[in-house]
This record gives C-alpha cells, structure tokens and sequence, in this order.
C-alpha cells in the first residue's frame, strides 16, 4: 500500500472519535456488562446470585461462574466505571493481538487462572466465602501486562534519589482502590495482577490458541469481510498503531458520511409531508380532553362574581327614559345625536369631549363624531381608566338603541357610587370599527390628524374595554362574547373569564362563544368553535367595536344579548357592573393569563405552547425542503458528470466530491423579482375605488394564470436555466416562505397555519421537464390553491360578494392596519408564483438549446 | 481607453442609482426616517440621530450638550450639523455622500486585488473574484446599509472613516490611513484596535519606489501620527464643549455600559441583570473579550493584514457594547472580497438563513415586548443571541476558509480533500 494512503488513514482515525473505532470484541464485553446490569434489574431472577464468583458455588456443574463473574456488576456505578476503565485497556489489547486471539484468551486462561487463584485461596488459605464479580480483575490483568511492557522500555521513574520501578505502579493503586473504594475485593484484584504480570512476562504464551488455526479459522468463515469492526491476526505486520485490516470503512467520520449519503437526500420531500401531516394532525387533536385545558382566573385581584351587584329597581325606569330619549334621535344626523346626548352626560355631572374622524378607503368616505364622557374616580388619581363602549350602529349596522340607552343608564348609575379606583369612560361611536378605532388611536396620540382630531380631554392609561351590542329587543336569553382583535390579537384570557364567569356563574345566564349558539361541548362543537376562531383571526378583521383596543395592549371584548329569554335590560347591566367591579380590582394591567389561546368552549382552551407546534411543523416543511435543495443544488448531476477517477490515486473514494459551484444570480434575480412584483397587486387593491374593484380583481386574476407561463417562457428564452438554477429557484422562495411564515406564527399563529396550508402544495412542485401530463396537473393544482382562486372559492361558500371582500379588507387595510393584505400579496403571492415558475420549467430544453449553439 | 470610460460611467451610474434610490426612500415614505430612526436595530445610544437632535439642541442654545444626559456622541458632530441648513433634505444629502464616499473606499480596496494577493501571501483561488463595481454595489444596496442611512445613524461615519483608513493603507499612504483610522476612534472609539493590523498593511503595501523603511520606525511614526490626530481632535472637541465632559460621556459610556437601552449585542440583557458588585469585573472582562482577538488573529493571520480587518470588523459587530446592523453591513461588506476563498466555506447557507431568519424575527419578537404586551424581553435577547450566533458563524467560517486556503499552498497534496477540524 503507498504512503499517501497510510497517512490519510492515519490523520482519519485519529480524528474518529473514540467510540466508533472501538474494536469488536471489546465492543462485545462492553454490550455484556450493560445487558447483564439491565438483567439484573428485574427481580424475579437474581443474576448476581447465579453469576457472582461464590467459592461455596463452585462446582462442576456450575463452572460457568468462572467466565460470567467479570460481566456482572454489584450496581450501574460499579458496571460504569469498570467499563470505562476497562475499554481503552481492552481495546489496545484487543488491536494488538486480534478479535479472535482476544476471545479465545479472555473466555478460557485469562478468565479462569485468576479465578481459580482467588478460589484458592479465600476457600482453602483463609476458609471464607466472599462472592465476587465485576470486570475489575480485568483491568487489574491488563494493567499488570500493561505495566510489564511499561518496565522494559522505561525501567524506573526517578523520585529525588529513589529509583522506583516502574511495573509497582498496578499496586500501588491497588491499594488505593482496596482503600478507598468500599466493598472491593483486594485479593480478587491481586490474583488478576499477578497473572497479568506471568503473562506480561511472557510465561503464559504457551496458552495462547495457535496461530496456524485461527488463521485457518479467519480465512475460512471470512470473519475479515463479514463482521465490522473486526480485527485480524495479521496486525503483526503493521504493529499497534499501524493499520490495521479491518473491514469498518475507515475514512470518513459519521457525520459527513451521513452527509454524503444519497438515501439522506431522498427523505425531505416525505419528511415535509409528515411535518404537514403531523401539523394537521395535531391541530385536529387540540380539541379532546387530554389536549386542552379548563379555563381558570389567573389574576386573584379580579375576584370575579364576588360582589353584589345592585344595578336594578328603579334603575329600570331610568332605562326606560334613556330609550326613550334615544328613541326620538333614530334617524337623526350624527351631530344632532351627539348634541342631545352631551346635554345628557353633562346633566350627569359629567365630563364630555367630542372628536371628528373622517377616514377615506375604497373611494368611500367614511365620518362621523364620537361623544364619550369621563367619570372621574373618586378614589383614584385618573392614572387608569375603563372604557364602557357602545356603538349607535353595530357591526352589522342595526341601531344599538338598547346598547346606547344601556350606557347612559349605566353613567348615571357609577356616579352615584364611590368605590370607583379607575376612570371610567363611557364612549358612544356612530359607527362599530372606524369610530373606536379613530378614537382609540388619538387617545394613544398615533392618529393621523389630517383624519382624525385630537381628543380635547384625555383620563389615564386604559385597562380594559367593555363594549355593548344590544340591538335586539326583548327579552334575552344569553350573551355572546366576542374577543377577536384585529390581526387576530386577543384580550388576555382573565378578562373573557371574569366575564363568563359573571354572567354565567353569578347571573345564571349562557354564554356563547363564536356564535356557537349552541354548543355541546362534544368533539364536533369544539372544533368548529376552534376552526371558526381560527378562521376569524386569520383574517385579523375587526369583529367589533372592541377590537381597535387590543391593538394597543388594552383588553377589551363585545358583549351581545341573544336568545329569546327572561334575561332583561338590568340583567345586561349587571353583567356590565360585575366585569368593572373586577377591572376595578386591578393592581396592574391584566397580565397573568395567557395572550394567545385558542378557546374551544367558554371554559376549555389550549395555549400557545400545545398549539404552536403545529403551525411551526407546516412552516418547517418549507425550511427543510429549502435546505434539502440546497444541498442536492451543490451535488454535481449523477449521469451529467460522473466523478472522474484521478488516475494514480488508488483511493478514489479518499476524494470528496467537490461540491458544484452554485450560480446564484438567476436563482436570487427571480425570486427577487417575484418579490417586488407582490407590490402591484398589493398597491391595486387597496387604491382602487369600489367599482374599480370586482373589474380589477378578474383582470388580475386572468393575468395571475398567465403570468407564470410568460415568465417560465421569458426565462427559458434567455437564460436556459438549470436544474440547478430550478432547484435554487425553488429553494429560495421556500426559505423566504418558512421564514416569513415562521415569524407570522408568534404574531399570528391561524393566518401562518392556514396561508402554510394553503401553500404547501409549493413543497412538492417541481420542474417535469420530461413528462408534459405532470406538467399540466401540477399546474392545474397551483392554480387551483392560488391566492385569487381561494378569494373566490372562499368568496362562493360563504355567499358573499367579492367585491365586498375587498371593500372590507381596503377598509381594515386603510383603518385598522391590518395586515393580512401584505402576507397574502407578499408572502404567498410570490412563492406562488416563484414555484409556478417552477413548475412550468424545463431544464432539459435549455441544455439542449445550449449544446445546439 | 474606452474601457475605462465604460467602467467610469457604470460606477457614476451606480453611485447615481443608490443616491436616487435613498433619496425616495427619504422623501417619498416621509414616515419612514423617523419610524428606522426609532428602531433600536438601527440606533444605538451612541450612534442614535434622535439624541444628536437633542444633543444639538442643547448646544444650539448655548448649553452643555450632555447635560441631562441623552448625547453620547463626539461634540465635533454638532458644529457639522449645526452648519447644516435646517431643511431636512441637507441632512438626507450629507447621508447619502457619506454612503457614497464608503462606497468609493470599498471599491479601491476591492480593486487593489488585496485580498486575492497581499505581500506575503498570494492565494492560488485569487482569479475568482468580484471586481470592486460587484462588492461596492452588494455594500451600496444592503439592506442593511440602507437602513442605516434611512434610520440616519451616525455609525454610517465611523464605517466611512474605517473603510477610507483601509483603502488608504492599501494605497500605500499609511499617512492617510492614520488620519482616517484616527476619525473613526474619534467618533467610535472602537476602531483603534484595528490599529495593530492597519500597521501592518500599511507596511506590507509601501509603495515599492520609495525606500523600504524598517518596521519599528514605520510603525512608531503611524503610532505618532494617530496619537498626534488625536489630541488635535480632542482639542478641538474641548474648545466646541467649553469643557472636557464629552470624554466621559463618549467614551465613558461606551467603557462602562451605563446606558442600558436594548440593542442587537449581547451586553445589554447580561447588564440588566447583573448585581451591581460584579458589573467592573464582568466591564473588565466583556472589553478584555472584545479586544483579545486583536493580537492573536493579527499573529495567525500576519500575512493577510486585511483578512484581520475584516474578522475583527465582524467580531466587533458581534461583540460590542452597542452595536446596530451598521456594523453587520459594513462586515458584510468587506466579506465579499474573498469571494475566491467563498468555495472553502462550509455553512453559507445555513448562515445567509440565520440571518434571514433573525431580521424578521427579531422585530417581530421587539413587537411582541414592547408594543403587543405578550412576550417580554427574553424573546427579544434570544433573537440577538441568534444573530451573534448568525454572525460569528460567518466569521468562523471565513477564518476557517482563509486558513485552508494559506494552508493548502503549504500542503498541496491535500487539495480537494476533506479535513476536520479536532
């Protein structure tokens, strides 16, 4: 064998860690000792009685105990640390004299001479009957030979002027271990040195099996080619640390191995899929029992229900006055409304302030004046406030005559008490989104005051909302709370406790969630509870006037009456009472519960740490993929480029395969682009005037399907890309996907998953440039899931108009700040098209178009 | 002839394109300067242009700038922006040249071929290479840099002064090159421990007409040349100031960490919450971190005194007491010049993702603390512990790289094969 060849062997073992190059049979004895420990830890067996080295034990029939003592330890302490002395001795035995050397000695003389020895004498010399196992006497065996090897070359260490021989050094720390280490046998570890120092002195060569015969042996079952780790008897010719034939591949370290093989490089596309599976998965078990929790009041300073609440008697007539009053406004100007209602307020001893807004989106003009009026805390230092919000129109634009009334009544009502901690401010907006959130954003002093006057009076930082949508008349039977924030944040879950445990526990009435009107609490329910709150915050729209506040960490939830019951007005406003009461109670901003759940009843929910998984798995699946292309992008093509064979090495496999230079302009100009180009639609959607709308969007949309093919066309034209400029292509977008996707899911976790979902087909695309048929069933699929074909279908089954979905979302876009837009024109929008692009390539034509030229 | 005008024109028009780009950022996102300025990725204490505002506030009304204590930066900023017409487009202008000017010193670092071959070392991969148009427009259209310039971070002069200090010591004028290096320790202080490997690239690239001096004098007269720019520089800043307060609150607060607004660094969060008796010996110990490297990457890597600038440039945007994505960009700068050592790289990848991956992370987590309520500050520091890890992966990975490429001109039969590190 040439030179290079030893070096490079020689480099590569040292550099091996230790534990995979151990040899077979030491290997084997190590295996032994573990097994026989994890035997003996079971009970109804006693390994150590049926193994130990017992002096009265021996007998013919139970000779086995003089080869099985060494395996069999007292506890895992003594097995550890015996076979971590024992392996780097056996080990350098065993590459020294051969696997099969090795066996035939440790199993036969080297095992039972220093057994009998101790037999001898602990039962004839000192007539006692002390068992003993453990591999010790090994190591004392070895070390005795060790130390005898040592003394030849290196007779004496020299200590001042004492000359002290080199082969004492097993004894003296034999005796430290019979000092220091309890319950270990002395004349057990003495027999085994001696006959480690006969055999190192060479007397016990005789016993050694002959060579002629293992060879024989070795040659005849192949144990070289068949077992790994083996080693041979041949080691002589090379010595200790020579090479040594063994059939382990000895070049290249695990890891990089690992990294090499092609088998790895097949498991991504599967690997992604599972994450995708697992995800769903995981989602759809987040409802059972075992997955989700009960709800429970986290802040004690709430103290929920705990208080009487005496909204009620006369109040009701006071009620009746204040419909009334609001009554008589029905149809009035928003100005004229205000103006009765701040007389009002102000009779109440009220502080009142009012504010214009004036929004503009979709090329409607969105106005309107909100009124709202201070109580001033008489117990406080207007550092906080409370707000009680009622809308003159709810979302769905029916008048809150009740909710209005309600919120008077209610003023009137606090004044008169004087445990109030908190401001309260009581706001009433013309309308359910654009005034909240006008007035909350100028409270906050982030209003653009082109659009929105600043507030003339202002109380402390805000602790909690409470909005009232009480358009129905009559009687009613439960309240629906709903806590959707826009962009899909939340109100700490305390506050959605406080109120269902109020209105629930304290005055007996339902409460409902996501408008389940009815819920079961069964499977079925749950989900959709979840589905539909997952759907609802993906959309990140905003579901009422409470959801403006969250955005600016301020809790807040609508309440709406519903049901035909015997639950009236008073009832409304004493759940209204109970819930401040509790904010009143605050110390500090609500803080102790979770900020992100998903609640699948009013009282289960699961937190962030069980469902988060699940939306990471699908956003992983793109980041491994992109890894993974990334990797096989750098291999060169198998039957492109078959790896040259250097001619006069003879270990060609020594050679790493160099890994291709990767262009990355095309890959990184595509992707780029694809990009930039999401600001067209982005910007189209959200300038266009509403008629301009539905015309636009079937514009875009006929476009959409064509792009992708006048791109591919483009780039095949003229630049012929690649395989591997596809693959780079494709793995870029993924990465970019996983990331951004990956850190929508902290922010908002269902619009990750479901735009995760909705986009994992994108793993999966990949250029056919053979086979015409794939080409056009992926494509057909693509654009079955693209952005503009889920609007539609989404559009279709919930039966509404698809210009009012974009309407609605210019407007959440223009005054809520949602961003939902920028993820769905940004984020999904140009993987889409970046694995359309994909899809629709043909490396192959490029090649052929280039060896043409 | 031609070819030179060709190249000439291509660089205006690049410079032109970066102007014109910055320039609409400024004016037509008018929100958007101000919102980058806020950022606490972008301005540090020491580099914010929201407290130069203050700063230059104060002086304009005749009172000590770092009286109450919000300017950390060198006095010599506020009669430069004090001299400025009030009108903010003067300021956007004086960014984008800065910008610019850097640019123009990267590009004649890339062009000497430098990094490729310096005086004692010529790497036989040096044919592939960027030319300097490449590396000045990856540095002109980092997303980084332009952050930096938009957010008006006042490191965009440090990063200008170092890479002039650079370009000037491989232009053979070791003079130039202390004046500069002198500036950006002036303005950073930080800069100074580029010394050690500046000295050495002065003196390896002396221009070979005029006598060689020997090392020990060249080196005593660039000692002397800084020390000298310095105390002028300091002079001066005491007759703007009136006092000698600003060296303090400079240079003291960069030594002692006593702003503890958060950053992308490291120091920040550790700071927060060390017990008060410890914080001089863990000072101590961060600055004695920081500055190890100096000697030892310039011993190891004597004969690529610019291989030592780069790495250090990227150790000290890891590990610094403020630092801000200026100092990514302006490492990410200098890391394409060894563009021809890019193959012996082995974790590109997993790098460029890393850092992807934090830039969206980390503002997101940011928002999640400050402004959502619903994480705290453990998700942001974990994300600046991902970011230095991003970071000095890419360091290890070039310095591995570079030292594979010196040593397989030592070992040439080991080419192309694999080795591990133990």
């Amino acid at each position: 064998m040439p030179s290079v060849n030893f070096a490079s062997i020689l480099t590569s073992l040292r550099s091996r860690t230790y534990t995979t190059r151990l040899p077979l049979f030491t290997r084997g004895v190590l295996v032994a000792i573990l097994a026989f420990w994890i035997a003996g830890i079971q009970s109804l067996w006693d390994v150590r009685a049926w193994g130990g080295l017992a002096p009265d034990q021996v007998g013919i029939t139970t000779l086995y105990r003089l080869n099985t003592f060494p395996f069999i330890h007292l506890n895992i302490f003594h097995a550890l640390m015996n076979a971590l002395a024992l392996a780097p001795l056996l080990e350098r035995f065993e590459s020294e004299h051969g696997t099969l050397t090795s066996l035939a000695l440790f199993f036969g003389p080297l095992t039972t001479i220093p057994a009998f020895i101790y037999l001898f004498v602990e039962k004839f010399i000192l007539r006692s009957n002390t068992s003993v196992m453990g591999a010790s006497m090994w190591i004392f065996l070895l070390l005795g030979i060790e130390a005898i090897r040592t003394y030849r070359v290196n007779p004496y260490f020299v200590i001042s002027t004492y000359n002290i021989p080199t082969w004492t050094s097993p004894l003296a720390l034999l005796v430290v271990i019979a000092a220091l280490v309890p319950s270990s046998s002395f004349l057990g570890h003495l027999s085994g040195l001696i006959v480690g120092y006969i055999c190192g002195l060479g007397y016990l060569k005789f016993l050694a099996p002959p060579e002629k015969v293992l060879r024989w042996i070795e040659a005849r079952l192949n144990l070289l080619g068949r077992l790994p780790y083996y080693i041979s008897i041949d080691q002589k010719t090379y010595g200790r640390f020579g090479v040594l034939p063994s059939s382990g591949s000895p070049s290249r370290a695990g890891a990089l191995r690992l990294r090499r093989d092609p088998r790895i490089l097949k498991l991504p596309p599967y690997l992604s899929l599972l994450c995708i599976l697992v995800g769903v998965v995981w989602l759809f078990l987040l409802p059972l029992d075992e997955y989700s929790r009960r709800t429970y009041i986290s802040e004690n300073a709430l103290l929920p229900g705990q208080v009487h609440t005496y909204f009620g008697g006369s109040d009701q007539n006071v009620f009746r006055a204040y419909k009334h009053e609001v009554n008589s406004l029905v149809g009035k100007s928003n100005v004229e409304i205000n103006d009765k209602l701040e007389s009002i307020v102000k009779g109440l001893g009220l502080k009142a302030g009012r504010q214009n807004f004036t929004y503009r989106s979709a090329g409607r003009v969105y106005s309107g004046e909100n009124l709202y009026a201070i109580l001033q805390a008489p117990r406080g230092d207007a550092t906080e406030a409370i707000v009680l919000v009622a809308a003159w129109e709810n979302a769905k634009e029916e008048l809150n005559r009740n909710g209005v009334a309600l919120v008077l009544t209610l003023a009137r009502y606090f004044k008169r008490w004087s445990l109030w901690s908190k401001d309260i401010i009581f706001l009433v907006t013309p309308d359910s989104i654009a005034g909240p959130q006008a007035w909350v954003d100028a409270y906050h002093d982030a209003h653009d005051s082109a659009r929105v006057d600043s507030l003339p009076l202002k109380s402390g930082a805000l602790q909690g909302a409470i909005a009232i949508d009480y358009a129905k008349e009559g009687r009613f039977e439960s309240v629906h709370v709903v806590y959707d924030g826009v962009n899909g944040q939340l109100p700490n879950l305390d506050l959605i406790n406080s109120v269902v445990s109020i209105a629930g526990g304290q005055m007996g009435m339902g409460v409902a969630i996501q408008e389940m009107w009815g819920h079961n609490d069964q499977y079925p329910d749950r989900l959709r509870t979840m589905l539909r709150g997952m759907l609802k915050q993906g959309l990140g729209l905003a579901s009422g006037p409470h959801s403006s506040f969250i955005p600016y960490h301020v809790d807040a939830v609508t309440l709406q009456p519903f049901g035909d019951g015997w639950q009236d007005e008073m009832a409304m406003g004493r759940v209204v009472e109970g819930t401040f009461r509790s904010l009143n109670n605050l110390l500090e901003h609500l803080h102790q519960s979770f900020f992100f759940y998903l609640l699948m009843q009013r009282e289960r929910f699961v937190s962030i740490g069980t469902y988060l998984p699940s939306a990471m798995l699908v956003a992983a699946n793109f980041t491994i993929m992109a890894i993974a292309l990334w990797v096989k992008s750098g291999q060169p093509e198998s039957e492109a480029e078959p790896v040259k064979k250097e001619a006069g090495s003879t270990d060609s496999e020594e050679m790493t395969r160099p890994t291709v230079e990767r262009d990355l302009f095309l890959p990184l100009g595509v992707v780029t682009l694809c990009q930039f180009l999401a600001v067209v639609p982005l910007y189209l959607f959200n300038h266009a005037p509403e008629s301009m709308l539905t015309p636009t969007f079937t514009i875009f949309a006929i476009i959409n399907t064509a792009l992708p093919h006048a791109l591919s066309h483009l780039l095949m034209t003229y630049y012929t890309p690649s395989a591997q400029q596809y693959q780079l292509i494709k793995s870029f977008s993924l990465l970019l996907l996983g990331m951004f996707l990956s850190s929508l899911a902290t922010l908002n976790f269902s619009l990750a998953f479901l735009v995760g979902l909705l986009a994992s087909p994108l793993t999966f695309m990949r250029p056919w440039p053979q086979s015409p048929a794939m080409r056009i069933a992926c494509t057909v699929l693509l654009n079955a899931v693209a952005p503009t074909a889920v609007l539609v279908t989404a559009a279709l089954a919930w039966h509404l108009d698809i210009n009012t979905v974009l309407r609605e979302a210019a407007f959440a876009w223009d005054v809520c700040g949602m961003y939902t837009p920028v993820v769905v024109w940004c984020v999904w929008w140009p993987a889409w098209l970046a694995g359309s692009v994909t899809v629709l390539g043909r490396p192959e034509v490029g090649k052929k178009k280039q060896k043409m030229t | 002839m031609d070819g030179g005008k060709v190249t000439l024109g291509r660089t205006a028009g690049l410079y032109l394109g970066a102007a014109v780009l910055r320039l609409a950022l400024f004016t037509l996102f008018p929100g958007l300067a101000d919102l980058l300025t806020g950022r606490v990725e972008i301005s540090t204490p020491v580099t914010s242009f929201k407290r130069l505002q203050e700063g230059l506030f104060l002086y304009d009304h005749n009172v000590s700038p770092y009286d109450g204590g919000v300017y950390h930066q060198a006095p010599l900023f506020l009669p430069l922006f004090s001299l400025l017409p009030s009108l903010p487009i003067f300021t956007y202008l004086l960014y984008i040249a800065v910008d610019i000017l850097s640019a123009g010193a990267l590009l004649k670092i890339a062009d000497s071929g430098e990094a490729g071959s310096s005086a004692l070392f010529t790497s036989p991969r040096r044919e592939k290479r960027w030319s300097g148009f490449v590396i000045a427009t990856v540095f002109l259209f980092n997303p980084f840099t332009i952050a930096t310039c938009i957010g008006r971070s006042t490191s965009v002069f440090t990063t200008c002064a170092i890479l002039h200090a650079i370009a000037k010591a491989v232009a053979g004028a070791p003079f130039g090159a202390m004046v500069a290096l002198s500036f950006a320790a002036y303005l950073s202080m930080y800069p100074l421990l580029l010394l050690p490997p500046l000295l050495l690239l002065c003196y390896d690239r002396q221009p070979p007409e005029s006598a060689i001096k020997p090392g020990v004098q060249s080196a005593a007269t660039n000692i002397l040349v800084v020390v000298g720019v310095l105390a002028a520089l300091f002079q001066m800043s005491y007759f703007i100031t009136g006092s000698w307060e600003f060296l303090p609150s400079t240079y003291g607060v960069q030594l002692t960490l006593s702003d503890l607004t958060p950053n992308i660094g490291l120091w920040w969060y550790f700071f927060i919450e060390m017990f008060d008796s410890f914080r001089s010996f863990f000072l101590a110990v961060f600055w004695l971190h920081l500055s190890c490297y100096v000697g030892g990457l310039t011993i190891r890597l004597r004969r690529q005194p610019l291989v030592v600038l780069t790495l250090l440039l990227g150790i000290f945007s890891i590990f610094k007491p403020y630092p801000s994505i200026s100092d990514a960009s302006l490492f990410l700068a200098m890391v394409p010049l060894y563009r021809h050592v890019f193959p012996l790289m082995r974790y590109t990848f997993v790098i460029a993702a890393v850092i992807m991956y934090t830039t969206f992370l980390g503002p997101a987590f940011y928002h999640l603390w400050i402004y959502a309520g619903s994480g705290n500050a453990n998700f942001f520091y974990a994300i600046t512990l991902v970011w230095g890890l991003g970071q000095s992966l890419l360091v290890c990975d070039l310095t591995f790289a570079v030292l594979r490429d010196e040593w397989e001109v030592e070992r040439p039969e080991m080419v192309g094969k694999d080795i591990r590190q133990i």
